[in-house]
């Protein structure tokens, strides 16, 4: 596969349907190298489907994904290995003997150095997901793809992993693209955000340009755009 | 860097919880260890009343003898060597039964478990061989095998296969299909998923269907080593029934479930060292 002009991925006109329920129609992205994209979009609209095919978990109907062979992909749990110790979760699919070295580096990355031989079991839920993390960077992937990956956090932990995933997107700089429910964190990681909405992209925000003027307006803006209307506090 | 501070768990809150940990552990050994003693008092207060109403002649000795007699029957035996051999033989035979039955009941659940063509073709034939009552086959396997070695390892390794059979199929059938995703994107090499998630996952399965598979085998080699045999603990039971040696008989018994327990803890201690990362087969891990 060719990536054109370098891109992270490229995506054009894509098609999915389940039966006759049409999920996506139509959908173009590009994502640059190192950049952050997040994705909102009301629940059922389409944003795992897309997701999946863009990790090659499902075949495409239509249209083409120019992307690496090997995105890494974070799930919503963690899908850690019970029986496997965490490095070797970590290393899951590369050389053993330069992978337990690198999972290693990896696990203190992710604030979890010394642990590598731990069980999955013995972790909480924020450190789990850390760990799965972990595994997806390991790899130096070009293409990152988070699909709600702190949705089953609590809030605390969820600040601190964002500013994790920034860290770390900053050193390995894969282009991402998150998967999110969250407008806060849409706006707090992501470089450009984009709404989908019947099948395709329906609207495009750089974060940069829109916060300017502070960020009250582009999460109005989101909000609106996913019909969720704010009654103004009187001034 | 910042992730030192915010994401390192507070060395003062571990340090404080484990050692709550401890506290609550000792409390829980003791009351452990009381319970043990405890389960052990009734079966040891049986055997004292059997001693003593076989003293007292409330029981003849040709009906149920002492416990000491059983007692001095094992040493007799033992001494010269009797008990060891005919030990030794039905040792044999369980564990070359269990072999060649584990295995197949491996291989077969492997196929199965993986295909489905294999499952259409296989499962039905398997399960209703598996639905025979094993004592119907007794004259069957008679008239084919005799009344040698082969009829006995025969016996014991149909009755080993299945619960392996059944057990290797529903493991592999069991396994998360969300694992099998992450194998995927992973990029895991087919080799890499078999031996790191499907056998794995798995194994809980399979090692209970072990666990049948020694019960069961035991059971086997009872029925088996009925037929006419010259050798083995079966032979000294039987043997012993011809002359009325109930204190031999009761021996037998006692020999035969003392294997299966023994068998039984092999196959559980077995489990606690393969399901280490299993919540419950867990021992001395904080949970
Ligand atoms: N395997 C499937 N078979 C049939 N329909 C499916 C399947 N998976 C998803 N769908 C449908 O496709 C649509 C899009 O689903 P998808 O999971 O992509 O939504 P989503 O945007 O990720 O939603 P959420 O935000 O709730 O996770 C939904 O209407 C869903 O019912
Ligand atoms: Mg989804």
């Amino acid at each position: 596969m060719s990536l054109q002009n370098n891109a992270a991925v490229v995506v054009r006109d894509l098609h999915r349907h389940y039966g006759k329920r049409i999920v996506i129609e139509g959908l173009n992205l590009r994502i640059e190298p190192g950049e952050f994209v997040a994705m909102l979009g009301e629940s059922g609209c389409g944003k795992t489907t897309l997701l999946r095919a863009l990790a090659g978990l499902d075949p495409v109907d239509g249209g083409s994904i120019d992307g690496p062979a090997q995105p890494a992909v974070v799930f919503q749990e963690h899908r850690l290995l019970p029986w496997a110790p965490l490095w070797q979760n970590v290393a899951l699919g590369m050389d053993t003997a330069e992978g337990k070295a690198k999972a290693i580096a990896a696990l203190q990355e992710v604030g979890l150095g010394g642990r590598e031989n731990d069980w999955p079991r013995n972790l909480s839920g924020g450190q789990a997901q850390r760990v799965a993390l972990a595994r997806a960077l390991v790899r130096e992937p070009s293409l990152l793809l988070l699909d709600e990956p702190f949705a089953a956090l609590d809030a605390l932990t969820r600040i601190k992993m964002h500013e994790l995933i920034k860290d770390l997107v900053a050193l390995h700089r894969p282009g991402v693209l998150l998967v999110t429910h969250d407008v806060d964190e849409a706006i707090a990681l992501a470089d450009r955000i984009l709404v989908m909405r019947g099948g395709r992209i329906a609207s495009t925000y750089e974060v940069a340009a829109e916060t300017e003027s502070g960020p009250q307006s582009l999460r109005h803006k989101l909000l609106g755009q996913l019909g969720v209307t704010l009654h103004e506090r009187a001034a | 860097m910042t992730l030192e501070t915010s994401l390192s768990s507070g060395p003062t809150l571990r340090s404080s919880r484990s050692s709550g940990l401890i506290d609550t552990r000792s409390h829980r050994a003791l009351r452990d260890s009381e319970l043990l003693a405890l389960s052990w008092l009734a079966p040891l207060l049986l055997v004292v009343a059997w001693e003593l109403a076989a003293h007292l002649g409330w029981i003849r000795p040709q009906v149920l003898p002492a416990p000491s007699t059983v007692v001095a029957t094992a040493w007799k035996l033992l001494a010269n060597g009797t008990l060891f051999e005919h030990l030794g033989y039905s040792m044999l035979r369980a564990a070359i039964g269990f072999a060649i039955g584990g295995s197949i009941g491996f291989a077969l659940g492997i196929l199965v478990g993986f295909s489905r063509l294999a499952e259409a073709l296989l499962d039905r034939s398997i399960q209703m061989i598996r639905a025979i009552p094993f004592l119907a086959l007794l004259p069957l396997v008679i008239v084919w095998f005799g009344v040698d070695e082969a009829g006995k390892i025969f016996l014991v390794s149909l009755a080993v296969m299945f619960p392996i059979y059944i057990n290797t199929v529903l493991g592999i059938r069991q396994i998360d299909l969300k694992l099998l995703e992450l194998a995927k994107v992973t990029g895991l090499s087919l080799r890499g998923r078999i031996t790191k998630i499907i056998l794995p996952g798995a194994l809980p399965s399979i090692l209970t269907g072990v666990r049948y598979a020694l019960a069961v085998a035991w059971l086997a080699l009872v029925i088996a080593e009925t037929i006419a045999t010259t050798k083995g603990i079966g032979f000294l039971a039987m043997d012993a029934r011809e002359f009325l040696q109930t204190n031999v008989i009761v021996l037998t018994i006692v020999i035969y479930a003392a294997i299966g327990v023994l068998a039984d803890s092999a196959a559980r201690a077995l489990e606690r060292r393969l399901l280490a990362w299993h919540p419950n087969y867990a021992k001395g891990e904080r949970r």
